[in-house]
């Protein structure tokens, strides 16, 4: 189901390919099965109103930059807006601080707390701990086992009722320790008493940092809540726990925006270390159900510089195997093609598994072969009688079958560079190069 | 409970309802007309067609509900009238948590039931409206689940298995559920089944000490099909009613526990599988609660933490998505807060008519 949703996505991407004008269609379209990704993914219904409506809106004004074909420049503006709503990472200090823990009953404070006195640890500082959860049973005992596990001093007395008490104590007691982390009892926002109890915990320690601690499962009332924390204890950074399951976490990023504050970490399991620092763009992906996007810009953008391929004489339709071992060696550059290919949002996405392989173990074998090419052959093709070619099959160690297959994939490439001549116009088109390359096998 | 949902959903019904309205007024002053010229004269065409006749050209729909409107004195609710509306509908449950595909099968369901309607002119739009919708809920939120009633009617003990993901209140629901039945009359033990989590065994043998309950226990770390098989033999032996399960929490996408889930069904047999999820998650409901179906299955449904301002949507979501019924609702953090879960009057509360 969630399949189906984002690859409706990348079908409405699909249609923007190959577009030189923005179709308006076509964008609303790709808006509305944007909204309807996000809506899955639990991210506020408002918010993303408010997004898709600048997406359209930026989409149908702005001009592409030059060499960016209508998909991507849509691609890159919803990119864009999302990044915006996630930008402020928060910034985690090695330095003496407490830090306060709120959030819901059940979204995992207690395993965060430890998990975080973990991580702070292994960065080489002294960390304490102190329970401050009064209410659910079992909670001291279940802290202090985890902290003891990793000797951490934890701080916490089963029999006191009073949080404010025992955090009062557990900060004397503690004092030795550089860094303080408090975990509170869960509540939400409705229960008023919980909250002034929490708005005391935040004066009364003092607080460095005060981390809402949201399920990635939590929907839509995830930005009410937040706002309300947010109100109390004025939140600086969340912590979007159980990402290892299947949910998106849209309603984290709904907090984020809410409190406008950064992901500071997200809690990826059920051992001590599953904590990681927070990554936005895999999240994103995640949240769109798409390939790494960032990524691949990226990391097109850096392989594939100017001066490696020589746009202007393929255009002319010069096109070489010198240029032909240009673009294989950028490729390389990306690593391997199974990666690229998981990277990009629609490529051909249904090829079965293994052709990758055999595709990126081709394009070595194919390198090879050029290198034992004359410079004279590598500008003309044409050269290559079938002498040429044992010779060339003899210093490759291939056989000449495999040269023939060679030059009959680079005349497809060529034709197919022919071909977008006409069509787009623009710069050399990697998807395009990609689909020749899985019909090569 | 569903505050939100049922402020949401009574908007979302009288814009329905007015919306149906507006695109009848007008052809219904006409037919008043019309009516009232058919009663007077013998030759109402001549005055009823003029109007009519440049839309006839291009409408062939509007001489239908000429037809049925003259002949039958009834109006046809087309797919254009509830648009509008329907949208407002679809946005005011995907802002209460229901899941997308659920949403639209919903909507779905509903323009089913509005679309083509003849409608007496007397009629009022609202309770055609409210119709639609409640059937549509009513359809989704099934019949509700007895625990009393099948408990009496099966031999004892009656074993009940409780699974779920992390951190849905699972512990807390088996004291509660603990502490209602004890309140009934009938006897029963807790099998402490999560192992795994730091302080779980703790937690439970809290709550069942304060309610009074046997329970039984193995350190942290065993396996939990020994520890509920103990269980299950302790209420044989005892001639206890019920065995309540409590497990770890477990996520779906992980084989492993899933299979110690399968493995822990195998060793004691429960009678009632029960899939405990909270009222605030959002799509991914859905998505696990298909998948615990699917792996260990599911005979009812407890949904948990509904006093956190949440709109109800993942109840209406997992029941369509599994087709399992409610059996209770979480609502705070003591013992009491829990209610048995009775579709019917949900929904009349949701559409404001109870």
């Amino acid at each position: 189901m969630l399949d189906g949703l984002s690859s409706s996505l990348k079908d409405a991407l699909k249609k923007l390919a190959g577009k030189t004008v923005i179709d308006r269609a076509a964008v609303d379209e790709l808006v509305k099965d944007l909204q309807r990704a996000l809506i899955s993914s639990d991210v506020n219904v408002k918010l993303v109103m408010e997004l898709s409506k600048s997406v359209r809106t930026r989409s149908l004004e702005e001009e592409p930059p030059k060499g960016m074909t209508v998909r991507e420049h849509v691609l890159r503006i919803v990119y864009q807006e999302l990044v915006r709503l996630v930008w402020a990472s928060t910034d985690v200090k090695l330095e003496p601080q407490t830090i306060l823990m709120a959030g819901l009953q059940g979204s995992g404070k207690t395993t965060t707390t430890a998990k975080l006195a973990r991580f702070f640890q292994k960065k080489g500082m002294k960390v304490g701990v102190i329970c401050a959860d009064t209410f659910r049973p079992g909670a001291f005992d279940q802290i202090s086992t985890l902290c003891t596990k990793i000797h951490v001093p934890c701080y916490g007395n089963p029999q006191e009722k009073d949080a404010l008490k025992i955090t009062r104590e557990g900060l004397a007691a503690l004092k030795e320790q550089e860094l303080i982390i408090v975990d509170t009892q869960g509540r939400h926002a409705l229960e008023a008493d919980l909250i002034r109890e929490i708005i005391d915990l935040n004066l009364l320690t003092k607080a460095t940092h005060r981390w809402l601690v949201i399920d990635a499962a939590l929907g839509q009332m995830a930005s009410e809540q937040a706002r309300r924390f947010h109100e109390a204890i004025n939140i600086d950074g969340v912590i979007i726990t159980k990402m290892d399951g299947t949910a998106k976490g849209g309603g984290a990023l709904s907090a984020v925006a809410e409190t406008r504050s950064g992901i500071a970490f997200i809690g990826s399991g059920e051992t001590i270390e599953d904590l990681e620092r927070f990554d936005p763009d895999g999240f994103i992906s995640r949240l769109l159900g798409m390939g790494d996007l960032k990524a691949l810009m990226e990391k097109a953008n850096e392989a594939i510089r100017p001066e490696d391929v020589n746009v202007d004489a393929m255009m002319k339709g010069k096109f070489t195997l010198r240029d032909m071992y240009k673009q294989l060696e950028a490729l390389n550059k990306m690593g391997p093609l199974k990666q690229i290919m998981g990277m990009l949002p629609l490529g051909n996405m249904e090829l079965p598994e293994g052709v990758y392989d055999v595709t990126s173990t081709k394009m070595v074998r194919y390198r090879i072969i050029m290198d034992s090419m004359t410079p004279g052959e590598l500008d003309d093709p044409s050269l290559i009688n079938s002498s040429r070619m044992q010779r060339i099959a003899h210093g490759a160690g291939a056989s000449p079958d495999e040269v023939r297959e060679l030059l009959k994939y680079y005349k497809m490439m060529q034709r197919t560079l022919k071909g977008l001549r006409g069509a787009s116009g623009g710069k050399f088109n990697m998807q395009r190069l990609m689909k020749r390359f899985s019909g090569m096998q | 409970m569903f505050g939100g949902l049922r402020e949401k959903l009574q908007a979302a019904r009288s814009r329905l309802g007015s919306s149906i309205q507006t695109v009848i007024t007008s052809p219904a002053a006409d037919a008043e007309k019309t009516g009232a010229s058919n009663t007077s004269a013998p030759a109402p065409e001549k005055q009823s067609v003029p109007p009519v006749t440049p839309e006839i050209t291009v409408k062939p729909t509007i001489v239908d509900k000429f037809k049925v409107l003259l002949i039958e004195r009834e109006l046809i609710v087309s797919e254009k009238d509830v648009s509008d509306a329907l949208s407002e509908l679809e946005m005011t449950l995907l802002e209460s948590d229901v899941a997308l595909p659920v949403t639209d099968a919903i909507i779905a369901h509903v323009k089913k039931s509005l679309v083509g309607k003849h409608r007496k002119i007397g009629e009022s739009v609202d309770s055609l409206v409210v119709g639609a919708l409640r059937d549509a809920l009513l359809d989704v939120l099934g019949s509700g689940f007895d625990l009393q009633a099948y408990i009496r009617s099966h031999p004892r003990p009656v074993k009940i298995l409780f699974t779920g993901v992390n951190g849905t209140g699972k512990t807390t629901t088996v004291a509660k559920i603990g502490s209602y039945l004890k309140k009934q009359g009938f006897s029963v033990v807790i099998g402490a089944g999560d192992t795994y989590r730091a302080g779980a065994i703790e937690q439970i043998g809290v709550h069942a000490e304060r309610l009074g309950i046997k329970i039984i226990q193995h350190p942290e770390g065993g396996d939990p099909s020994a520890v509920l098989f103990d269980t299950v033999q302790y209420a044989t032996s005892h001639k206890i009613d019920v065995v309540l399960a409590d497990t770890a929490g477990r996520f779906h996408n992980k084989a492993n526990l899933m299979s110690q889930l399968d493995k822990i069904k195998r060793v004691m047999k429960p009678d009632l599988v029960v899939y405990v999820d909270e009222a605030v998650a959002g799509n991914d409901a859905v998505t696990r609660a298909a998948e615990f179906d699917k792996t260990v299955g599911a005979d009812a449904v407890v949904l948990t933490k509904a006093d956190m301002d949440s709109r109800g949507g993942a109840a209406i979501s997992i029941a369509h998505t599994i087709g399992k019924p409610l059996m209770f609702i979480g609502t705070g953090q003591s013992y009491d807060d829990i209610a048995p879960f009775e579709p019917a009057g949900v929904v009349g509360e949701l559409l404001g008519d109870a």
